[in-house]
């Protein structure tokens, strides 16, 4: 089990790598979303691996069920270039910043990650669903009502924003 | 190795890849991408932080939870700003809507 473990990680580990080298680098947008949801469901199978299998449910269907189609259509309704809106080269001096905003923040992460190693349990603690119901009835009952109002702000502001009057009235 | 450190630098490949696109993209809906991109590293290390230490794991996983409801907001907000972008300027290009710098 111990091995089937490594292997699954790694596994994991390969989609998302494989799956976010393409939705940074493709150069036609609906291919960077595809890659987009092959990690997405790379970072899904992390989830069972930490045995979060409702996570790794709630991923799937919030993210590929529902982020990736509002992408979708966020890339129908805009104009798309000739050739992919990615196309052409992008100058040396914003790839050069570019490396140096990303190495910097990594570089501190990462040496805090590797030099500063924090004790884990071998076998990941299950929750079952129940708790996860009963923690958001009880302790964070506040978050929870947050989130809908928040959720039904954006849903009204997209509706208002992409509002459009009758024209003659 | 601990397997915590492990999951930590899956999600730090996550923020790197999610920063360095964030940069590249010339387009308003690649570095929409982008943004998933990073808040999904944040989620992976939020659980994997709370299954594997004795940290209360109920607390993780709502955490997740809260930042998947989070990341679906911000998609439907963004996704009307650039349509609206898209409608007064006719293009999403970041280089089409620099008007204010000019």
């Amino acid at each position: 089990m111990e091995i089937m473990a490594k292997v699954a990680f790694c596994v994991y580990t390969a989609v998302i790598l494989g799956g976010s080298i393409l939705a940074v680098s493709s150069s036609s947008l609906v291919r960077a979303l595809v890659g987009l949801i092959i990690t997405l469901i790379g970072v899904a199978g992390m989830y069972l691996l930490l045995a979060s299998p409702f996570m790794a449910f709630m991923q799937l269907l919030i993210y590929v069920g529902a982020v990736s189609v509002l992408i979708f259509f966020a890339v129908m309704l805009t104009r798309a270039e000739s050739g992919g809106d990615e196309s052409g080269r992008v100058p040396m001096k914003t790839s050069v910043l570019g490396l140096a905003a990303t190495i910097a923040p990594a570089a501190v992460l990462g040496w805090l990650v590797m030099t500063r190693p924090v004790e884990s349990i071998a076998v990941p603690t299950e929750v079952s669903i129940k708790q996860l119901g009963e923690g958001l009835l009880s302790s964070y009952f506040l978050p929870f009502e947050l989130i809908s109002v928040i959720l039904m702000v954006a849903m009204a502001g997209a509706v208002l924003l992409t509002w459009e009057k009758r024209e003659g009235k | 190795m601990s397997a915590l450190t492990l999951y930590q630098i899956v999600a730090l490949i996550l923020l790197c890849a999610g920063l360095f696109g964030l940069t590249q993209r010339r387009s308003l809906v690649g570095m929409l991408i982008c943004v998933e991109l990073m808040l999904n590293g944040a989620g992976l290390s939020i659980v994997a932080a709370a299954q594997l230490t004795d940290f209360s794991a109920t607390l993780g996983q709502l955490g997740t939870l809260f930042v998947m409801g989070l990341a679906a907001a911000e998609a439907t907000l963004v996704l009307a700003i650039v349509v609206v972008v898209a409608r007064r300027f006719g293009s999403a290009q970041t280089s089409d809507i620099t008007t204010l710098k000019e």
